[in-house]
């Protein structure tokens, strides 16, 4: 199922309405839905803040299949950015050294199973999966 | 939703959704915190990156005057993202007791 959410942080209930009835409906267990949840946010905040010249609307997709949650989340008229590209993170670093920002893309490498990104005629599309066997 | 605010304690209460379209509500609040504090996770189900980076903003300031935040009562889902994210090195948390 797929839906369109406005390009703005205020879409963030509305996406997690529309994943949770569908991950319910499948009855995918909190210990999956959470990450889910997480991995939607981090990649449609990044969409919104690295794109802010951009007005299209965002397309997300949630697919359950034998125990497999995949997520497609589309944009349209963007440039580049490819967020499978490793991103590092030093967390064993001390308070002082610590900077707000950057962990988005870490945690959402470290908590899908899958990801994929796609970049085709200004169209980027970034596609995850959370096992929940 | 997203809602917070002082216990009868004077612990901060933190329930609902901490994700990116909360974070001026949370971070309007934790600014006006500048003493040891307890922050009590009990009621709060998720936090995202945006409510990682408010917290982490709040400990490195209240640090430079010897202060910080204590965090109770983490579910196992937020206290795996604190993990992932090394939180769990510059903050005190206490899981919650199911």
């Amino acid at each position: 199922m797929q839906r369109n959410f406005a390009r703005n942080y205020d879409s963030l209930t509305a996406i997690y309405e529309f994943a949770e009835g569908i991950l319910a409906q499948h009855q995918i267990a909190e210990a999956v839905r959470f990450p889910v949840h997480l991995a939607m946010e981090e990649l449609f905040t990044n969409m919104v803040k690295y794109n802010p010249d951009c007005d299209s609307e965002i397309a997300v997709g949630v697919d359950v299949k034998g125990g497999r949650v995949t997520v497609e989340l589309t944009e349209f008229d963007v440039d580049e950015f490819d967020v499978t590209r490793r991103r590092e993170v030093d967390t064993g670093a001390s308070l002082e050294d610590r900077t707000p920002g950057g962990l988005g893309l870490y945690l959402l490498q470290n908590i899908v199973d899958k990801l994929e990104y796609e970049y085709r005629d200004r169209r980027s599309r970034v596609i995850f999966t959370k096992e929940s066997g | 939703m997203f809602e917070i605010g002082y216990g009868s304690d004077g612990e901060v209460l933190c329930s609902g959704r901490l994700d990116a379209a909360q974070c001026a509500k949370a971070q309007s609040f934790m600014d006006d915190i500048a003493d040891n504090s307890t922050l009590d996770f009990s009621r709060l189900e998720y936090i995202s990156s945006a409510g990682l980076g408010i917290l982490l903003k709040t400990q490195k300031r209240l640090a430079e005057s010897g202060a910080a935040l204590r965090i109770i009562n983490v579910n196992n889902h937020i206290h795996d993202v604190f993990r992932y994210s090394g939180f769990d090195a510059i903050f005190d948390i206490h899981a919650k007791t199911e």
